[in-house]
């Protein structure tokens, strides 16, 4: 239990930080700007505690400097939310009332609840999570809480390949910080702290379509994403999968709201947790840089510390370690040219599409319902163009690694091409959300006349 | 001035498709649940990660955090169970470090079946030092006291 606290304490200072640090409050209606703060609070507390345990904690050998410096950031943040309160209007007066709001909201809470359930189940009869949460993150996690100075393990070759050293540590660094300032090495720790990207995910897709959309729509796009089964799948695998998910979604929205320094931290923390996370975050600031000119600069100040750190960890701590890419280069040439590896992947995409479905139910059927109501919008094609190029160039990204690696590519494919699809879905949904068109736009208004002016007329 | 009240109304294809959106997501979450629980309970742990917490529990309470052990198993090499039976140890016996072969004083032997481990050891110049039952069994370098 006493993990958990300090899974709770990361969040909450995550929280302050952007409440007290970042406009977000000023958005309105005000239930979505909440959502914002809490999505943005939770990923960023999560990425921030990982990496102060990291630097100060792990690199500079002391886990109670780490934890001194954590509270205090804690109690100064906590001070300042304090000074700078400020009323905020919970009700705000749409320009048309939103449709079926309390129907939509009913729903989310009610997929929630069903969804957190099936969890549930998973946690209790598989608390160690899947292959890769006990063969990678959460072993490298053990290695980074230990007091013996033996945290380097977590990045030694002698691990082998099958434990991926090379990978970034911001999953395992945010579960050793809690196993290490707890004492324990609770499976629920790994286990929540899954399940917090997951309403972080939530948060910022339902939050940041509301505000850029409307909140029938961005309850709507929160409601589709908690009924996709791959994602609920994942949450309990306790892999790096949806925390990646929830920092590519979440550096999107903020771009979108302009809000590129924020933007460019989540992209720097989505860096620190996957190496696809890395592609994401060079493709990111590309995509910045061409769509959105002006913001470029924040962006790069926002992810430039935590790229710095992924690069250091890259170039100095896990450099022996072959990452797929540098193994795949060998024998790359054959491999380009080899046109069945193009079917084979093709093929996986198109399979792995169609298996998100569980049962007849696949995820795109709401939007495409949805999208056959309501019709596109026309206004935002910038946007959506950010959006698509970035995400079609990270799929893209991941298709190349598939014709590019050295390993059998039908295992590669099987073994990883669902988790993949999972880390851009959301993002995927949100640009599909904002494509559509405003049901509110389509109300039809009457006048009822006042008692007086029926009585006029009648007479 | 009195502003006229406004009635609200939207086209019958907007409230149906959301309609319909949202018992689809619903019926999805359902289905959802249905599958994992019903997953869950037929292959609760496919790994039994948690009776590896068990089974190597005297490895522990053995060995230092600090050890660095060699690591030996009579799982067809390349096979998911090897793979499985490596990084399960690797992930109950953190920090200390696993490596295959046995260039080191303290060598786990993870065995599948019933053998004669000590006969194993012997060809591999290991003398068993204890055999903690499960098919888990710790052997030292024979020049080792």
């Amino acid at each position: 239990m006493t993990g958990l606290i300090w899974v709770f304490e990361a969040v909450l200072l995550g929280c302050l930080l952007v409440y007290r640090w970042t406009d977000l409050r000023s958005l309105r209606p005000a239930w979505a700007a909440w959502l914002l703060i809490f999505g943005a609070g939770a990923a960023g507390g999560v990425g921030l505690t990982s990496c102060v345990f990291f630097v100060v904690g792990v690199l500079l050998g002391s886990h109670v400097a780490a934890l001194v410096l954590e509270i205090a950031l804690l109690a100064w943040s906590a001070y300042e939310a304090f000074r700078h309160r400020a009323r905020i209007d919970q009700f705000t007066t749409e320009v048309r009332p939103p449709v079926a709001l309390p129907w939509i909201a009913g729903g989310l809470l009610l997929a929630l609840g069903l969804a957190t359930a099936a969890m549930a189940i998973a946690w209790d009869l598989t608390p160690n999570g899947n292959w890769d949460a006990w063969a990678i993150w959460n072993l490298r996690a053990k290695f980074l809480a230990s007091p013996g100075g033996f945290a380097s393990r977590a990045w030694s070759p002698v691990l082998g390949a099958i434990t991926h050293t090379e990978y970034p540590l911001l999953v395992s660094g945010f579960v050793g910080r809690a196993w290490a300032d707890s004492s324990t090495l609770a499976s629920t720790v790994p286990a929540a702290t899954s399940y917090v990207f997951f309403l972080a995910l939530l948060s910022l897709v339902g939050g940041g379509a509301t505000i850029l959309r409307g909140s029938t729509l961005g309850l709507l796009a929160a409601l589709g994403l908690a009924a996709t089964p791959p994602l609920l799948r994942e949450v309990p695998a306790q892999y790096s999968d949806v925390p990646l998910a929830s920092y590519i979604a979440g550096a999107l929205v903020f771009a979108l709201l302009d809000r590129p320094v924020l933007a460019g931290i989540l992209a720097g923390f989505a860096a620190w947790t996957k190496d696809e996370g890395v592609l994401f975050l060079a493709l990111f600031l590309a995509g910045t840089a061409v769509f959105r000119r002006r913001d470029i600069r924040a962006a790069v100040f926002g992810a430039a510390p935590v790229g710095v750190l992924v690069a250091a960890f890259k170039l100095f701590l896990s450099r022996g370690n072959g990452s797929l890419l540098s193994t795949s280069l060998p024998g790359v040439g054959h491999r380009i040219f080899d046109a069945s590896r193009y079917a084979t992947t093709l093929a996986a995409f198109g399979r792995e599409f169609i298996g998100m479905a569980s049962g007849w139910y696949h995820p795109i059927l709401p939007l495409a319902i949805l999208a056959v109501a309501l019709g596109f919008e026309r206004d935002r094609r910038r946007d959506l163009a950010f959006c698509g190029a970035v995400l079609a160039a990270l799929l893209l990204g991941y298709f190349g690694i598939y014709i590019l690696t050295v390993n059998d590519i039908n295992w590669q494919l099987q073994t990883s091409l669902s988790r993949l699809l999972v880390q851009v879905w959301p993002a995927l949904v949100l640009a599909g959300f904002l494509a559509l068109r405003l049901p509110e736009a389509a109300a039809i208004i009457t006048r009822t006349p006042q008692p007086k002016e029926r009585r006029k007329a009648r007479a | 001035m009195s502003r006229e009240p406004e009635r609200v109304r939207y086209p019958a294809r907007i409230v149906v498709g959301i309609a319909v959106a949202i018992l689809l997501c619903l019926w999805g979450v359902f289905q959802s649940y249905a599958f994992e629980s019903e997953y869950q309970r037929q292959s609760p742990d496919p790994y039994q990660i948690s009776a590896q917490f068990m089974r190597l529990a005297p490895v522990l309470s053995t060995l230092p955090e600090n050890t660095v052990l060699g690591y030996v198993t009579d799982a067809e090499a390349g096979s998911t169970s090897d793979s499985a039976l490596l990084a399960s140890a690797e992930y109950v016996l953190a920090p200390r470090l696993l490596t295959r072969g046995t260039n080191h004083d303290w060598v786990l032997g993870n065995f599948t079946r019933p053998a004669d481990f000590a006969a194993f050891g012997k060809s591999l110049g290991l003398r068993m030092q204890q055999d903690c039952g499960n098919g888990v069994v710790l052997y030292r370098k024979e020049h080792q006291p």
